[in-house]
């Protein structure tokens, strides 16, 4: 495997994640409360996303897009998430004007569910949005096989 | 019998894109060129060229057959056969064709050629390209053609892939207060043979992985993991490694989420490969102990 994979980078990334996150927690004997379950498991995917996000800098849209989400979480910077969303609004309807021109209309509707679902996909139009959701997907697949071993090998030992 | 070449190129894009189109029967075609003679000289200002029989030229292109020759054979070859009488027009093709940095389209018979629909074709087949990629991506989707129930397949994927996620980091959350695990990862993907002299159980290698070249980043994971003062259980790793390869989404014990959290999940109505298996994890997890009872999540 190339040491400087998309996988390798978000392995590292996100194994130090983690044993951030484990040493904070207090190693309990019993079994620990669910809200303190709910909180790592916060902190977990808001570590697995970061790592992902990171791994890919800002080559992609959907990454640029997840990690300007993630920094701007904190309820502080609630100017600058107006900011945001009224650029994103902007710039969607523009794309959606256009898009919505052509004869595929009968696209849009899924595209529009795309959009959200891809993250920083408001403002594409279908084309862009599909390469992006091409290596989202490939980047998601990476993500859950990393998680997944992770998941397993924790559970054995 | 003639074959012509055009070479396509667009300028506007980041990555060029070179379209060679042979046609090799070009005697059948000849006849239905003919209507697009008077179009075309309107065009003339647009330096747009229209073509027919893309769909042969895609299965040419798809054989292999990757001839991009200069611009100079089309002029030669093809006019005279096909033009009757529009020299001033094939003039105007010569000079277009003359002129590599334009779009070279040709428009199929019966269908508009000026330049908005043009480029308008040329959106849509870059759109049906990047369909046919995430079809390859998405497994399951060999069947379904059609954008619209392409989409939705890669919709619900999508959403199950991020769903996956959420339930991964969720188990890794209530499994694993214990800092022994990364070193497995990293074996599953990369050998080192140089880390052996830290990890004396390290020979039980999966023989598969013994061919990747030594990964020097390791260090850091190094560093960390000798901070936390972890002690490598090896041994297990050569089975946790073999499962993983085989069942990537596997559950055999039972999670500690409660029922309430899957209702969303099983809206999924599984009809792919990946769909059984994601089904068999949630059928798992139902039947499986819950230790966390008072657990509700939002998903």
């Amino acid at each position: 495997m190339n040491p400087s994979s998309l996988k390798s980078r978000f392995t590292t990334r996100f194994l130090r994640a983690l044993t951030k996150i484990n040493a904070h927690k207090p190693i309990s004997s019993s079994s620990p409360g669910p809200g303190e379950i709910f909180q790592r498991y916060r902190r977990i995917k808001v570590a697995a996303d970061k790592s992902m996000a990171y791994s890919v800098r800002s080559r992609r849209t959907w990454s640029r897009a997840t990690l300007w989400r993630l920094r701007t979480r904190s309820p502080r910077s609630r100017l600058a998430t107006h900011a945001r969303r009224s650029w994103v609004k902007t710039r969607s309807t523009r794309a959606a004007s256009h898009g919505k021109e052509k004869k595929e209309d009968g696209g849009t509707v899924e595209a529009e569910e795309l959009r959200e679902l891809v993250p920083g996909g408001e403002a594409m139009d279908l084309c862009n949005l599909l390469d992006e959701t091409a290596h989202y997907i490939k980047c998601l697949t990476t993500q859950l096989d990393i998680l997944d071993r992770q998941e397993c090998t924790s559970r054995e030992l | 019998m003639h074959a012509r070449s055009w070479t396509c190129q667009t300028g506007r894009k980041s990555h060029p894109r070179v379209r060679p189109w042979v046609k090799e029967k070009m005697s059948s075609a000849v006849g239905r060129e003919s209507f697009k003679k008077r179009k075309v000289e309107k065009l003339q200002n647009s330096k747009v060229v229209a073509e027919d029989d893309s769909k042969r030229i895609k299965a040419n292109e798809e054989e292999g057959e990757s001839k991009i020759t200069g611009p100079n054979t089309n002029k030669s070859s093809n006019k005279k056969k096909e033009t009757s009488g529009d020299t001033s027009k094939e003039n105007s093709k010569v000079s277009d064709v003359q002129k590599p940095d334009y779009i070279h389209v040709r428009a199929r018979r019966g269908q508009a050629t000026d330049s908005h629909s043009l480029a308008e074709r040329v959106r849509r087949e870059k759109i049906s390209e990047r369909m046919k990629y995430l079809q390859d991506l998405v497994p399951g989707c060999n069947k379904i053609t059609g954008k619209a129930g392409m989409l939705d397949e890669i919709i619900n994927y999508v959403q199950s892939l991020q769903r996956q996620v959420e339930f991964l980091s969720m188990k890794l959350a209530t499994v694993n207060p214990r800092l022994d695990f990364n070193i497995d990862n990293l074996y599953a993907k990369e050998v080192f043979p140089s880390c052996t002299t830290n990890f004396p159980t390290v020979g039980n290698m999966p023989p598969e992985l013994a061919n990747h070249p030594p990964y020097v980043h390791f260090n850091p994971i190094q560093q960390v993991v000798s901070d936390c003062g972890v002690e490598m259980g090896i041994n297990s790793s050569d089975m946790a490694l073999r499962r993983t390869i085989s069942a990537p989404v596997s559950i055999p014990d039972a999670s500690f989420l409660d029922t309430s959290c899957f209702t969303g999940m099983q809206q999924i109505q599984p009809s792919a490969t990946w769909d059984v298996e994601l089904q068999s994890l949630y059928n798992v997890a139902f039947t499986g102990s819950i230790e966390a009872s008072g657990l509700k999540m939002e998903m």
